[in-house]
């Protein structure tokens, strides 16, 4: 498929799903599937050094806070003018100041780069972080951009002709993730995209076969940076009072390498895939419990895939792996048994509303219930979970009966050992 | 014949360790010269330096008459000097064949000239691939491969490159007797076609029947060159594969 098709495809997916939107009728799902879109920019920017180069960024917050900051300065630099007759709310478009923000976040990744391309694995990652740290601090003692007090954007209520002025922020930022995603798709299939899986793959072996490694990896700090901070530059006009402390939030660095690993860090899709899936995710916990959940609802998912499906879920759709050697070890089994019963615990103490985002965790017991139960040959294993999924949905569900039927399946899976010895041994 | 990589006064230390102690080598275009030493004498620190992988402290090396001090490595496969590794390093995550398109894409195409289409590229990649006979592997992935085939490929994509000088880094350890002597085939037949080439190995079997001139080194030092049958009985060299 040429870029152009596919370009074509994204761009009717966006006004499908824009429209779609609007026929919901509330604006609240304006607010939600902004911070889904906004995640899509951030998790194929990062992919794109991180997937694709194969070096992990620990700074995504800094490059997203650096383009909403660059609005925050330009918001008061050219402050709103009000006169009798003209009432010009905002001297710079949006648009424009996304550009502004790509630029600045693409100068300081390309600065960034080239200060520490030269580190490897946890040294890179630690550099990276080491920048975030470095450009909070530096933007929560400049008062003129709010300093530690943070700044206020007045969003103004409509825009010609869209409508309420949220609709016109997720117009954009559907336009960003369409970018991005045609961006890191045509890098996935250019020279470009060799030379960056050559680098990822063995550095030394890409340098002696002609690729010019600093040089493709500067590349790919800038065009990550520039996707990162056109994500951060509407955000103060979406939040309305911008900090230090939520645009370089912790989520921004965990969920944009979260979700690119959940979905995987192959292809343009991977990221897509983790964004939808952790993005609605998350908002929908944001909405039922807590926002302070998410995090821990992403990191136990993150712990899930990084043993069952180390490649994400597109290798494990590939079937690079086989996910069901990891159930070989009780031990293994046991341990992710236990790990994904907590959270359904917990989020059954919450509303009912919460219920739903158990579905996911009950999905991974019923698959290692499933895997385990074939391995050893107890086939009925995979129906305890099934049993307790079942129950859980009613609205006064009998916990004790719930309790005991996963207790069952975490037992009965530990007693008998794999008749094969083969398939005992874990990859 | 002029020379086409000259190595001068080249040295080399780790810290204390001196890797390479003022090495000097002549390579002449079209020759076939071995490279031979015991272990840790510093036949790869060699490497590394000419390739430039690793930067030498000392002396200058020279290829097809233009300084190489400064060169990063890509720069200098670019030039036609090009290298196979000790330990095979395939791109893991690429095809057989994709793993040949990385250097026919970046250094091929990178030179200055008319630079191959696709459909070159693909001819090439194929034409390649049955010269060093993994024909029908291009699709599989390095890790299918077997050992032999990993130094084929390994092989296959230091030649793409389309180098003036092929650096093979014991290509051949732990290959069985037939194996080593398809490949020294394989290097002769590329020696015929005009490229010349420094082979660095361990099995005198294959050094022997493969080189024109062979330079031994021993800690860091070079102790002989010459002819191949000159050199193995040197006493110098006895003493330093044998002990006294």
């Amino acid at each position: 498929m040429r870029t152009f098709t596919f370009a074509l495809i994204c761009v009717a997916v966006a006004a499908a799903t824009f429209v779609a939107a609007r026929l919901v009728g509330n604006d609240y799902v304006f607010f939600a599937g902004y911070v889904v879109l906004q995640y899509i920019v951030l998790a194929t920017a990062w992919n794109i050094l991180g997937g694709y180069t194969g070096y992990v960024n620990f700074g995504s917050a800094a490059f997203f806070a650096l383009g909403a900051y660059a609005t925050v300065f330009l918001h008061k630099a050219f402050p709103v003018v009000t006169t009798y007759f003209v009432d010009e709310p905002y001297a710079l478009p949006i648009p424009v100041l996304i550009v502004i923000g790509a630029v600045i976040s693409g100068i300081v990744g390309l600065g960034m780069g080239y200060l520490t391309l030269r580190l490897r694995g946890a040294f890179f990652a630690i550099a990276t972080l080491a920048l975030a740290v470095v450009l909070q601090t530096f933007i929560t003692n400049w008062s003129y951009v709010g300093g530690s007090r943070g700044a206020y954007v007045i969003r103004p209520n409509d825009i010609e002709p869209i409508g309420p002025y949220i609709q016109y922020l997720f117009l954009l930022m559907l336009a960003l993730a369409v970018l991005a995603l045609v961006v890191a798709r045509s890098i996935e299939r250019s020279r470009l995209g060799l030379g960056f899986a050559a680098i990822r793959d063995d550095e030394l072996a890409a340098e002696a076969s002609g690729v010019p490694t600093l040089k493709l990896k500067l590349i790919a700090t800038t065009i990550s940076g520039a996707l990162m901070g056109m994500a951060g530059a509407p955000f103060p006009y979406y939040i309305g009072y911008l900090q230090p402390t939520s645009a370089f939030a912790l989520d921004y660095a965990v969920n944009s390498i979260a979700m690119p690993m959940i979905g995987g860090t192959t292809s343009w899709i991977g990221p897509l895939i983790g964004a939808i899936l952790l993005g609605s995710l998350q908002q929908v916990a944001t909405v039922t419990i807590s926002s302070s959940v998410n995090l821990l609802i992403v990191g136990l998912l993150i712990v899930d895939c990084v043993i069952i499906a180390p490649t994400g879920i597109l290798g494990l759709l590939q079937g690079r792996r086989t996910a069901r050697d990891v159930v070989a070890d009780p031990a293994v089994f046991s341990l992710l048994f236990a790990v994904n019963v907590i959270p359904i615990y917990f989020l059954h103490q919450e509303a009912f509303a919460a219920r739903p985002l158990e579905i996911i965790f009950w999905a991974v017991l019923i698959f290692l219930a499933f895997a385990r139960g074939r391995l050893i040959g107890l086939r009925w294993l995979v129906g305890l979970p099934i049993a307790g999924a079942a129950l859980s949905m009613v609205p006064d569900p009998p916990r004790l009966i719930m309790a005991l039927v996963l207790a069952i399946c975490l037992v009965a899976g530990l007693v008998r050992r794999p008749r094969d010895p083969v398939a005992r041994s874990t990859p | 014949m002029t020379a086409l990589l000259e190595v001068d006064n080249v040295s080399k230390r780790f810290g204390g360790f001196v890797a390479l102690d003022g090495i000097n080598l002549s390579v002449k275009a079209g020759e076939r010269l071995g490279l031979i030493g015991p272990n840790g004498s510093g036949k790869s620190t060699l490497v590394n330096c000419i390739c430039g992988t690793l930067s030498n402290e000392t002396g200058t090396v020279c290829f097809d008459g233009a300084t190489m001090n400064g060169l990063t490595a890509h720069e200098r496969t670019r030039r036609g000097l090009a290298r196979s590794f000790q330990l095979p390093r395939p791109f893991a995550s690429l095809s057989v064949a994709e793993n040949l398109r990385v250097p026919l894409l970046y250094t091929v195409n990178a030179r200055s000239g008319p630079h191959l289409s696709a459909a070159e590229i693909d001819a090439r990649t194929a034409e390649l691939l049955s010269l060093v006979g993994l024909a029908n592997r291009g699709s599989q992935q390095p890790r299918d491969l077997t050992q032999v085939d990993m130094r084929k490929l390994e092989l296959a994509r230091a030649l793409a490159a389309e180098p003036k000088l092929l650096i093979a880094d014991e290509s051949m350890a732990g290959l069985s007797n037939n194996e080593v002597a398809d490949i020294v085939a394989l290097l002769i037949r590329l020696n015929e076609r005009g490229i010349t080439i420094i082979m660095i190995e361990h099995i005198m079997r294959a050094v022997m029947s493969f080189s024109q001139r062979l330079v031994v080194l021993v800690s860091g030092k070079k102790i002989a060159d010459g002819a191949p049958d000159t050199v193995i009985r040197d006493p110098e060299v006895e003493r330093a594969y044998l002990g006294q």
